[in-house]
């Protein structure tokens, strides 16, 4: 190894590293100017009554006195988040897995059902809502027709404080095409070696699915379950869309909560402590699904790279 | 010997067996994802069908499933109180920049974290993949006030679209980077002894290896943005200026609305986000089973 | 293949997105005008700035159209951000705090001089007292109905006088005659079906700010004259929300609506489901009159007195323009009758200026009107203008700021009591500190 080569080296190196910095530009930007910098914002603004057409006032913690003694929506949010989180998750993830597993098999027209099972992703959610308030109308929607002619007695979907987390969740679900393919690209990634080595020890159709399918998709399970729960979390098209954060305050989501303290009342520096808090339920959620999540997820050895 | 010949005799009837269980299962599947299909679609015909009909009949009960005439003169009705091509030019001024935009930016970050070495890279990283689990609604109303007083661009269309032109966002820059890992590293090593720079490199053998993530990133921006409504909701403030997501919920809130106008300009919207779905939908899966999302 | 198309269709959408269009600069002062409503209004609006444009060169006036639902917050956002419209129509419930934070110009000169003042009951006063913004125009609510219902039910048009009114017991026995369910029923028939009815016989629209007038009705009040105090928990407001949400609950003559959109009129009589329902008169035009429906008006049924809600409106100047002195100028051309007069003669307005409910002249150049989609002129006058004068009151954000935080809470708090989850009283009750803060708190 002599002198000039490993000047040549560092050249080379510095070159790279420059390259690296120039490509990375609009990504530290992104990532300080629109992600990071703002979450501070966020917690400094929490600290100010601030209209925003007038001068911002420090108040310290009144905003979060108000928001933990005296607001009267901010625990309905929380339930409501919460709720609506839970069953739109544990749905979504139930379904797009079924659907998965089945696209997975050698079934005809397949890559048709893919598309049909995605579809619905990708339709504009404004319009989404809008349509599937017309199936649950109470008066005269499908769905309450169908219940009435079974003899049932009507049911009151998007209008019951009760039952309106569980009808936007079935919306949820049927939106959930994103989660299917990625189960179906992680079920292509299980090794059919071991399905096969299974069936010669004489494995059923179902003890394969838990004892081998399931353990290998755990990783693509946790991944989808945690995208699907802070997606979720932060849940307010429904609200934006559908219902204006009712009936009662059902669907007073957080993020919609927040949305309109801050654009609707104009109360910018509150609206920024229910984002803190909303942050901090945020990493409490993520924070229990990781720790847990050691117990839970099977690494298949190291059978790639 | 025997014992070897038992086995693999064995063995051929487990596959006999299994490959007549598998026909089985596979007819019972195609049923039952057939009846499951109906039921995925039923919404969107519902919609299709309430566009066609008049407000009597919409409201009549029990409901039809069938309109008793197909009134398509209602979609160019509902065209002249719906400027949906209008709509679909300002969703697309939003849109097509943005796509472009995270494309890029995506594709040079990805290609510095699979490829380069740099000072930082770990911890570059590791907020990068943070940056995934950072719930964007919590900084609405800081980056709110930043475009608006800060960067003074309220009124326009900036501050929906430059965000997308900062990396694209962290799990595209993610998506791109395991794709980048697949490609041959022994290609660009041979383009460095030819004398190519990073960026010769990145430009003509990275990213023709790596169209189809390049895709998968653009439609799965699209679908993004297709989708939002939050954003479009605080940022634009004109009717000249709304998006189709907005008009429709101007068209819906609007004292004279009525549900069979409203239900064709619903189908209407459905439209492009689907033609693009369906061209591109066949890059989605394959793109998405590459990147192996183990870890 | 399909790789080319895409990317051929991206670069399509790119040219496509990029041409945007720019406007010719012509030497006139531009200010903006901001407005909201459905597309069609926005026309008429519309044609009326072309008159206005056409007939001097030296303020061009172009119209902003934002959605009825986001219009104050959109302003406020605007307003936030330094950029607010020149002028515009406001929401009503933001007045009082735009005043407030000096985000509106002085126009109380506006009418001084002229013939003829604006209805009192539609001038927006501080405290109840200091004018600060005049409504464009005024609405006042009433009874909407579909002839051909009450026909084929063999009962009598809801009453067009004042004096004339329903009792409360009276409205629902009429309604009771129109509900019908699949079988042919009315509610007080044995073997009713409730969970079937086809056809109802009465909407009580409880989109929260209409529900005050039965407060008034019953001879309660939501605020004090000042705005300063929340009264909403009086027995005899208490009791008329109830009144209102048994309707659905124990007559059964109304279906369910939760208050929460403004879409009473269309959901109901305008789609030919039911009878009649209550309604601002904007529906006249907006809908009613397209609908194809034979309907006509008459006034609200009474609980003890009879009342009717008046709001509209104010067509204002904001502060932050830059250019005050046209603003205010095209805004005083802008609020004269005849220069809106398409809003008027279709129905969607009713004239602001006392003269149009006092002399015989001006009010039938109005209910005369070719255009006026009300052939019944008695009809018309007793409904709109004689109502008007004798019962009209001022909504509540006349007077009281804070109302849309107000209406907000309360829409959310009426939930439980429009399904019969809670009553009135007990949701009122749990609620009225927070209901009562939401006027006067500042944080």
């Amino acid at each position: 190894m002599n002198i000039s080569a490993t000047t040549g080296k560092s050249k080379l190196r510095k070159a790279e590293s420059r390259t690296a910095y120039l490509c990375l530009i609009p990504s530290i930007l992104g990532l300080s100017i629109i992600t990071y910098i703002p979450l501070i914002a966020v917690f400094i603004l929490s600290f100010f009554s601030w209209k925003g057409f007038d001068t911002a006032k420090f108040v310290g913690i009144a905003n979060y006195v108000r928001l933990f003694t005296k607001d009267p929506y901010f625990y309905d949010s929380i339930q409501a988040t919460v709720s609506y989180a839970f069953m739109a998750v544990i749905g979504s993830m139930l379904w797009s897995l079924m659907i998965a597993m089945l696209l997975n098999r050698k079934v005809p027209a397949r890559s048709f059902f893919r598309a049909v099972f995605y579809l619905p992703y990708v339709l504009p959610a404004m319009a989404v809502y809008l349509g599937w308030s017309w199936l649950y109308d109470y008066n005269h929607g499908f769905f309450n027709y169908i219940i009435s002619v079974l003899g049932g007695s009507k049911v009151m979907f998007l209008d019951n404080a009760n039952m309106i987390i569980p009808s936007l969740s079935m919306i949820a679900v049927w939106l959930s095409g994103n989660l299917i393919v990625i189960f179906i690209a992680g079920l292509q990634n299980v090794p059919r070696i071991y399905h096969e080595a299974a069936e010669i020890d004489g494995a059923n159709g179902w003890q394969r699915f838990w004892n081998i399918t399931l353990p290998c998709m755990t990783p693509i399970i946790f991944y989808n379950l945690l995208m699907a729960l802070v997606t979720n979390l932060q849940v307010v098209t429904p609200a934006l869309a559908l219902t204006s954060g009712g009936p009662g305050n059902s669907t007073t989501f957080m993020s919609y909560l927040m949305y309109r303290y801050a654009f609707i009342n104009n109360k910018l520096g509150y609206s920024c402590a229910i984002s803190a808090v909303f942050f901090v339920l945020i990493g409490i959620f993520t924070g229990i699904l990781f720790a847990t999540s050691k117990s839970w997820i099977f690494y298949m050895g190291d059978d790639n790279e | 010997m025997s014992v070897s010949k038992a086995n693999v005799s064995n063995m051929k009837n487990v596959f006999v067996v299994r490959r007549r269980k598998d026909k089985i299962f596979n007819v019972l599947a195609f049923c039952l994802l057939l009846v499951l299909t109906a039921l995925v679609m039923f919404p969107i015909w519902w919609i299709f069908r309430s566009a066609l009909m008049t407000n009597a009949e919409l409201y009549a009960y029990p409901p039809t499933f069938l309109p008793y005439v197909w009134r398509f003169e209602n979609f160019s009705a509902t065209l002249e109180q719906f400027p949906f091509w209008m709509y679909l030019k300002n969703t697309f001024t939003i849109i097509a920049p943005s796509v472009f935009g995270a494309v890029i930016t995506a594709t040079m970050g990805g290609y510095a974290f699979a490829r380069l070495r740099f000072r930082g890279k770990k911890f570059l990283f590791t907020l990068c993949v943070g940056s995934m689990l950072l719930p964007s609604m919590v900084t609405l109303v800081p980056l709110y006030i930043g475009w608006t007083r800060i960067a003074n661009l309220s009124g326009t269309y900036w501050p929906l679209i430059l965000p997308h032109f900062c990396g694209g966002g962290a799990f595209n820059i993610f998506l791109i980077r395991q794709f980048i890992m697949t490609v041959p590293r022994e290609l660009d090593e041979a383009a460095t002894i030819d004398g190519c720079g990073y960026f010769k490199i990145l430009i003509s053998i990275i990213i023709p290896a790596i169209k189809s993530a390049m895709i998968v990133v653009a439609l799965l921006k699209f679908i993004e943005l297709w989708n939002d409504l939050l954003q479009q909701v605080i940022y634009i403030n004109y009717q000249k200026d709304f998006t189709i997501a907005l008009g429709l919920s101007l068209f819906k809130g609007s004292l004279k609305s009525d549900w069979s106008k409203i239900m064709c300009a619903t189908c209407m919207a459905f439209i492009p986000g689907v033609t693009f779905y369906i061209i591109g939908q066949k890059y989605l899966v394959e793109g998405i089973v590459m990147t192996g999302l183990k870890n | 293949m399909m790789k080319k198309m895409l990317a051929l269709l991206l670069c399509a959408m790119m040219v496509f997105g990029l041409c945007a269009s720019a406007l010719a600069e012509d030497g006139a002062v531009h200010i903006t005008y901001s407005y909201w409503g459905t597309p069609d209004e926005a026309a008429s609006t519309q044609a009326v700035l072309d008159t206005y444009n056409a007939s001097q060169n030296k303020i061009f006036v172009e119209l902003l159209c934002i959605p009825n639902e986001q219009y104050t917050t959109k302003l406020q956002a605007m307003a936030v951000a330094n950029e607010m419209p020149d002028c515009g129509i406001m929401n009503e419930n933001g007045v009082l705090a735009f005043a407030n934070a000096g985000l509106l110009a002085d126009v109380s000169d506006m009418y001084e001089g002229k013939d003829s003042q604006p209805l009192d009951c539609v001038t927006f006063k501080n405290e109840g007292v200091t004018p600060v913004a005049f409504s464009g125009c005024n609405e006042i609510l009433m009874m909407f109905y579909n002839k051909d219902m009450f026909d084929a039910a063999g009962v009598d048009y809801p009453p067009t006088k004042v004096e004339d009114a329903w009792t409360w017991e009276e409205f629902i026995d009429v309604s009771k005659k129109l509900t019908i369910d699949k079988n042919g029923l009315h509610p007080e028939d044995e073997g009713f079906d409730s969970e079937n009815i086809v056809q109802y016989g009465c909407v009580v629209d409880n989109w929260t700010w209409q529900l005050e007038v039965w407060a008034q009705s019953n001879g309660g009040s939501w605020f004090s004259p000042d705005g300063k105090e929340c009264l909403i928990n009086s027995p005899e407001a208490i009791e008329s929300i109830q009144k209102v949400a048994d309707l659905t609950l124990v007559e059964h003559v109304m279906p369910l609506y939760l208050g929460l959109n403004d879409e009473g009129i269309i959901r109901s009589v305008a789609s030919g489901t039911v009878a009649m329902a209550t309604g601002g008169a904007w529906n006249i035009g907006t809908c009613m009159s397209s609908s194809g429906i034979d309907f006509g008006i008459g006034v609200l049924p009474k609980m003890k007195e009879a009342v009717t809600a008046c709001t509209s409106g104010p067509q204002v100047v904001f502060s932050q323009s830059k250019h005050l002195a046209e603003a205010k100028e095209f805004i005083a051309w802008y609020t004269q009758e005849e220069n809106s007069w398409n809003l008027i003669e279709t129905g969607i307005w009713m004239p602001l200026l006392e003269k149009y409910y006092t002399q015989e002249e001006a009010i039938d150049t109005w209910l005369k009107d070719e255009e006026f989609p009300i052939k019944d002129y008695d009809m018309a006058k007793s409904v709109l203008v004689d109502y008007t004068l004798s019962s009209a009151k001022s909504a509540c954000w006349y007077y009281t700021p804070n109302t849309n935080e107000f209406t907000d809470l309360l829409r959310s708090v009426l939930g439980a009591v429009w399904t019969g989850d809670q009553t009135a009283e007990q949701a009122i009750t749990e609620n009225f500190d927070a209901l009562s803060d939401t006027i006067t708190e500042d944080f």
